[in-house]
């Protein structure tokens, strides 16, 4: 795709972005405003597992710092939302850098469970320090503005995914985004060539850290109430699903499973109570069956039309 | 453009199935309550109360002539609460919501219902804040914590003339919240009391009960919702805290559970619990009606007394309707106010007076009965009483 | 106080200790993590429950069907979801992260939100040194722990199945080289590990009756038991288990039970950094 095209076709999506709520009504505008907030969550999140490898269970937790030290400064101080959304981004920022330091020495595994440990940690003090958090009951903050609305909510949620979006495009499209890949792929072998692959790795960290305070800061001033459900395994569950559907390591597959699959849940609400579970064998089959997602599914159709071969991961 | 295209599409589409659902000869009333999850349970107990009241209703002529139509959204998860709240309005296109057991998703209901002014009638969820606010749009047909305290419990540990207690609660808003008023009621009354915030989700108390067994409680008030309540009274008679101690379940329905004999054991005997159904005190003829009803329909005695909650808020729902003669939210809310209505619990009428926890609230009498044998005693308030207290 | 914490870090370190045994063999052998080991324990609970409860089986023969069932279980999720993955942990962690939500809520709608609880063996309490009352099932559950860990620890230093588990572990080329068919292996460990879980959850389903979403929190300590431990190593198994419930109730009993849990997991970060290859590990990964 060259450029030209590629601005061209960005430049459409958004005006389409930007008229499509118009004729909506408030719940499928809702909807619109909760894939947003995912777009962001499972983009950033690709960063560090698609991209770096470090498939990190605390993406979530990332959310609730941004989050909560936005929503307790507004409850607690008085101050502005703006200000605490940059502060929650800020802090996240700061935690992702100590986390991404702190996994530096371990591989795979451990940097996952380590992540995990981190994000329970978060969630039991959540839980327990109720006189500040209000633990699982949660945290009524106030909105952005003054007036509630929600199509400015949406036009600010578009907004902040964009801008994530479009940091995360230069990011990945840039020597460093090599530089990702090469770490990604073989460790030794880009330190050979002289990756640094600790700043590497730590930056990744602290830039998807942030990103995913920002992204919960906003949703929780957007949704009223903070609770533990945002750094949660349920979120985390959710962020994960989304972007291994709609295609790992690609720049629009998490797109395309944030808005998938928040529309295929709401979608199949209206089953009554077993929409996690259908959620989840969609999620299982499609990760078993086509590793690279939608995104990979719709590229092998593209370039090989006839071809019928099965979506079997390769041993 | 086609992807666009698809969207619009997709977005038209979108909008005739809302506007279908407004069909004709249908009054939609919505319900909020858990489905999935820790307290799934109630779901089920409301699902059953949705079943019967809608039969009832429209067995006698419906609302306003037309049918009515109950819609039930999952509000399990606290922050997807006001999302649900939002989607029965505006999606579905209710009248009016009804409902909900926790405390922590009412309090995000209301600021829904009062943005979207729609009348709000809330079924099980106890805490004060719900009516202390005094939305207009809110009403509770149910139990508050403080109506509970100060009616049941606290009157119940004079009663049985208790000299020390020990309260447990949960890490909710109902535990906590409940959990203070408690321990200002015993203050007041001059007993003695020590109390404790336990993690709802425990599995092992043993640690907390031998601090509770050091104290030396004549009673264990725990305030601590679902399972968790079970393990807290097979280890309290494990480690012989009880029945030297009595334990009352602050709040009732994990104490009549199916499991919850298999899950304690001979333990359960002589536990207490409070409750708004005993299977033998009936209050009202209508209260005859829903027994006979259940077991008709479900083959079973009803035991989860949240089931009769639901049924009697959809009762008062449709009278206020009725009365409204009109759908408008005003009118309704004016016709709540008025309500004077026979429920299963006795005649729903709710309180008026401003600035209090008590405005748009109506507390149902609720008893403590203690389970002897496995059978049900009712111990308070002295002139229901069947029996006397054992330990 | 001392006393009871101490006799309840025994029992529920033996249970720990059993339950990460499972994801300790898996790990070992195969460098997978299963997310979704503390579902299987759940599984085996519900099973049990189901034979004895509701059909009459004798318990006994109840828990060793529920284990079984849950072997093959183990065995069918190999075959269909890990054997495709090998070579990528990362992806196998995925697909049981998935699958393990996937079960709650077909457990969920199974078995319904209610807790369930298999027949108690032994029934009452036992006055222990005249310093506390404590459940008879409880003691019951030590003692049966800890022999099916003994069992485990003869099975795999003294037969020749072990053996071959402890030489795929240590390296698996080598294993390969000298005969040995590692596809198997690894289908039948894996099925083991779940077994492993089975077996923690039969164990303690009739002190902790089982719900849903009661397998999150056996993953997570059986994860902080294996990484304390160290990954692969069986003895690091038992001693992490056994810190792990003496710290988290003493620390429960003397310093906030609110924060039970987060001690465990407080002490995997600082073993980690300080010893990433957790107390007994083998520095590899």
């Amino acid at each position: 795709m060259t450029g030209k095209r590629l601005g061209f076709i960005s430049a459409l999506i958004l005006a389409g972005m930007c008229i499509l709520p118009l004729g909506l009504g408030i719940y499928p505008q809702h909807v619109l405003i909760v894939s947003l907030f995912y777009v962001m969550m499972a983009s950033s999140w690709n960063l560090l597992a698609g991209y770096t490898g470090q498939v990190s269970f605390g993406h979530a937790a990332m959310a609730g710092i941004g989050a909560y030290t936005s929503g307790i400064l507004a409850v607690k101080a008085g101050i502005d939302p703006w200000i605490g959304v940059c502060a929650g981004t800020a802090i996240a920022a700061l935690l992702g850098l100590g986390l991404g330091a702190l996994c530096l020495k371990m591989g795979g595994i451990y940097l996952s469970l380590t992540t995990l440990a981190f994000s329970q940690i978060l969630h039991i003090v959540i839980v327990n320090e109720y006189d500040v958090t209000r633990g699982t009951m949660g945290l009524q903050v106030p909105g952005l503005m003054a007036e509630y609305s929600k199509i400015t909510y949406y036009y600010i949620m578009l907004a902040a995914a964009v801008l994530t979006l479009a940091i995360l495009y230069r990011m990945i499209h840039s020597n460093l985004g090599l530089n990702f890949r090469a770490v990604q792929n073989d460790e030794v072998a880009a330190k050979s060539i002289g990756v640094k692959v600790l700043q590497v790795r730590v930056l990744a960290f602290t830039v998807a850290s942030a990103m995913a305070g920002f992204a919960g800061g906003l949703y929780g001033h957007y949704l009223l109430l903070i609770t533990p459900e945002i750094p949660s395994l349920d979120l985390q569950f959710n962020v994960l699903a989304m972007t291994v559907i709609g295609g790992m390591g690609s720049f629009i597959g998490p797109v395309i499973g944030a808005f998938a699959l928040n529309i295929l849940a709401e979608k199949i609400r209206d089953y009554g109570e077993y929409h996690v579970l259908v959620f989840g064998l969609v999620a299982l089959v499609v990760a078993r069956f086509a590793p690279n997602g939608l995104l990979g599914i719709w590229r092998r159709f593209r370039t090989r039309p006839h071809a019928r071969s099965s979506n079997r991961l390769q041993d | 453009m086609k992807l666009n295209r698809r969207i619009v599409t997709g977005a038209v589409a979108l909008l005739l199935l809302c506007s279908s659902a407004w069909a004709q000869g249908v009054i939609k009333v919505g319900i909020v309550g858990p489905r999935t999850g820790a307290a799934a349970a109630t779901g089920q107990a409301f699902d059953e109360g949705i079943k019967l009241a809608t039969e009832y209703v429209n067995s006698k002529g419906g609302v306003l002539g037309k049918k009515l139509e109950v819609v039930f959204e999952d509000t399990a998860a606290v922050d997807k609460a006001a999302s649900g709240f939002e989607r029965l309005v505006t999606r579905d296109m209710v009248v009016m919501v009804l409902g909900e057991s926790q405390s922590s998703s009412a309090l995000a209901e209301i600021e829904v219902a009062n943005r979207l002014k729609i009348p709000f009638v809330v079924a099980e969820a106890w805490a004060d804040d719900i009516t202390a606010k005094n939305y207009p749009y809110v009403f509770r047909a149910g139990p508050s914590n403080s109506g509970v305290v100060s009616q049941s419990i606290a009157k119940w540990v004079q009663f049985e003339k208790f000299k020390k207690v020990f309260i447990i609660a949960e890490n909710t808003d109902w535990g906590i919240g409940i959990g203070k008023l408690t321990e200002n009621a015993m203050a007041k009354a001059g007993v003695q009391f020590e109390s404790m915030i336990t993690e709802r989700n425990s599995q092992d108390h043993y640690v907390e009960l031998t601090k509770i067994k050091a104290y030396k409680p004549d009673a264990i008030l725990a305030y601590i919702y679902g399972v968790g309540l079970h393990y807290f009274v097979a280890q309290a008679g494990e480690t012989g805290v009880s029945p030297k101690a009595v334990i009352l379940d602050g709040a009732g329905p994990p104490s009549l559970w199916p499991d919850y004999w298999k899950n304690v054991g001979d333990y359960g005997n002589l536990e207490c619990f409070a409750s708004s159904m005993h299977e033998k005190v009936e209050l009202t003829d209508l209260a005859k009606y829903f027994r006979e009803s259940y077991v008709k329909t479900f083959g079973k005695a009803p035991t989860d007394y949240k089931s009769r909650s639901i049924f009697d808020a959809i009762l008062i729902a449709a009278d206020a309707i009725n009365r409204a003669k009109s759908t408008d939210p005003t009118k309704l809310i004016d016709a709540l106010e008025k309500t004077n209505l026979k429920t299963t619990r006795g005649m729903a009428k709710f309180g008026m007076e401003k600035g209090s926890p008590r405005y748009h609230q109506w507390d149902p009498p609720m008893l403590v009965i203690q389970w002897q044998k496995k059978q049900q005693v009712v111990l308070y308030p002295p002139e229901a009483a069947t029996g006397k207290l054992m330990r | 106080m001392f006393a009871i914490s101490l006799m309840n870090g025994l029992v529920m370190g033996v249970i720990y200790a059993l339950a990460a045994l499972g994801v300790s063999l898996v790990v070992g052998i195969m460098n997978v993590v299963n997310f979704a080991h503390g579902e299987l324990y759940i599984l085996a609970g519900y099973f049990s429950y189901l034979f004895a409860s509701a059909l009459g089986v004798n318990f006994v023969l109840a828990m060793v069907i529920a284990v079984g069932l849950v072997f093959f279980l183990g065995l069918l999720i190999e075959y269909l979801l890990i054997r495709p993955t090998y070579g990528n942990d990362m992806y196998s962690l995925i697909l049981t992260f998935i699958l393990s939500i996937v079960l709650q809520n077909a457990y969920l709608l199974i078995f319904g939100p209610y807790p369930n609880k298999p027949p108690l063996w032994v029934q009452g309490a036992t006055d222990v040194f005249g310093l506390f009352l404590y459940g008879n099932q409880r003691l019951a559950a030590l003692a049966a722990g800890a022999a099916l860990i003994a069992v485990i620890f003869v099975i795999i230093k003294k037969t020749w199945f072990g053996r071959i588990i402890r030489a795929a572990s240590q390296d698996r080329e080598m294993a390969e080289l000298n005969g040995v068919n590692t596809t198997r292996l690894n289908m039948l460990s894996f099925g083991l590990g779940c077994a492993l879980a089975a077996a923690a959850g039969v164990i303690l389903a009739p002190v902790f009756p089982v719900t849903p979403t009661a397998g999150v929190p056996v993953a997570l300590t059986a994860f902080v038991v294996v990484v304390l431990g160290g990954m692969g190593s069986l003895w690091g198994c038992v001693v992490g288990g056994l810190t792990l419930g003496l710290v988290e109730n003493f620390g429960a009993a003397f310093i906030s039970s609110g924060y039970k849990n987060v001690f465990g997991f407080m002490i995997l970060i600082l073993v980690l950094l300080v010893r990433p290859s957790g107390l007994f590990g083998r520095a590899k990964i």
